[in-house]
């Protein structure tokens, strides 16, 4: 799984019949790539339009027809990487069919795409909250894509009356944590070993903590 | 406190001996960082924009400060303090672990709820101040786990809690509390003092008695 759509590395050299679209969504993708490892690095203000086509490689021309200015570029950053996480935490969620074992295989898959693509994800998760209202609001919007996945949750707990209703957003509240301390330590390989714990902590409202337990431990031993 | 208003200090015989003059102007400083960070933001923010909601010289910030980064430090800890302070206090009047987690809770959604620049400076400005304030931050947050972990005590099952269940815990919450910061919506914190209850309680008390307890605090 990639983090970015376009080419997955530049064309090698040599001569060699490259398109035209090819070659432009190659580009494309090479500033989005850059403006995630800049902003990982310097933050979304540390960030200016001059790194990011040097990294790419690509001109100032090249730069503007893509994108108006540096915020564009984040937001389709932003866009983009939400977009295909989300995809892909479902894709896993749909392949099962009791909701625990659903929101276990959803979580493996988030953990999995963020420990492949750590500077996207600090650039998507830790910085998006100082890049401006707009960045703010995409980060929200995509935090409340995962409230109808944990919902479900709620008729397999008797009292699910009384729970609060901000549940669903304090549970992603404490996976963005648990995953944002560790990119913030530069520590993204470590979330793997954090997964069964994190599963264990977002289905124990629901299920009550003893089958939480267990399904922590099948993630634990697969 | 930062937050306050500090009109110029008076011109010539003032009465104030040179260290209270040094110690004012530090603490104008912080007080203008919070003013000039909320207005635009840490990364945007220059030294201009400091002295000036400071009322003081660039001069007089280099002997405070070497950097914007260590100005922020320092209003950082100032707030973190503070809080400290109320929470210290609110915990001392509470009777047993349940009512000290909720008089803590209580305490900073209350005072974040009041103070929403400085609310803003601590929960997301400094995310993006530097690994220094990064740093800071987490320690922060991670000295409400010790006195959370004390729960462990009440609870009536015999089977361990996982190791980072006050981290995700704490850090849920922290978490909640600064997308309502970064949106504008630190005044309603104090709202959320029943849900935050509930939550931080049940893994230690069960959600029956969380529930009950969380129920008395709205």
């Amino acid at each position: 799984m990639r983090a970015l759509p376009g080419k997955a590395s530049r064309q090698p050299a040599g001569p060699q019949p490259v398109s035209r679209t090819g070659a432009a969504a190659d580009q494309r993708r090479r500033i989005l790539e850059a403006t995630a490892d800049l902003v990982a690095d310097h933050g979304y203000q540390g960030t200016k339009i001059e790194t990011i086509v040097r990294r790419a490689k690509v001109g100032y021309a090249t730069f503007y027809k893509n994108f108006d200015d540096k915020q564009q570029a984040y937001l389709t950053l932003l866009d983009t990487a939400y977009e295909l996480t989300a995809r892909r935490v479902q894709q896993a969620y749909d392949r099962e069919d009791e909701w625990p074992d659903q929101v276990a295989a959803g979580l493996g898959a988030l953990f999995e795409q963020i420990g492949e693509h750590p500077n996207v994800a600090r650039a998507c998760l830790v910085e998006a909250l100082t890049a401006g209202p707009e960045a703010v609001a995409r980060h929200e919007a995509t935090l409340k894509r995962f409230v109808p996945l944990l919902k479900p949750g709620r008729k397999l707990n008797p009292r699910r009356a009384e729970l609060p209703d901000t549940l669903e957003d304090t549970l992603t509240g404490g996976v963005l944590w648990v995953i944002n301390q560790r990119l913030i330590a530069g520590e993204a390989e470590a979330l793997r070993a954090l997964l069964p714990e994190t599963i264990e902590f977002v289905l124990r409202p629901y299920v009550g903590e003893d089958r939480a337990a267990h399904e922590a431990q099948l993630a634990a031993s697969s | 406190m930062a937050e306050e208003e500090l009109g110029p200090l008076p011109a010539g015989r003032h009465g104030f001996s040179r260290e209270q003059v040094a110690h004012n102007q530090r603490e104008r400083l912080i007080a203008g960082l919070a003013t000039a960070v909320a207005e635009h933001g840490y990364n945007a923010v220059t030294l201009t924009h400091i002295t000036k909601a400071a009322a003081v010289s660039r001069r007089v910030f280099y002997e405070n400060f070497e950097s914007k980064e260590a100005c922020f430090l320092a209003a950082f800890d100032v707030v973190v303090e503070h809080i400290r302070e109320l929470v210290a206090e609110a915990v001392g009047a509470a009777p047993d672990w349940p009512h000290r987690a909720i008089a803590a809770a209580r305490e900073v959604l209350a005072f974040l709820a009041s103070e929403p620049d400085l609310a803003r400076l601590c929960l997301v400005e400094s995310q993006s101040a530097g690994p220094a304030v990064a740093a800071r931050f987490h320690d922060a947050v991670r000295e409400l786990v010790p006195p959370l972990e004390r729960g462990r005590g009440e609870r009536a099952a015999e089977r361990p809690l996982p190791a980072t269940t006050e981290d995700s815990t704490i850090g849920a919450l922290v978490s909640l509390a600064s997308r309502k910061v970064a949106a504008g919506e630190a005044a309603r914190l104090a709202d959320l003092l029943p849900d935050f209850t509930e939550f931080i309680l049940s893994p230690y008390l069960g959600p029956a008695e969380a529930e009950r307890l969380a129920r008395q605090t709205a």
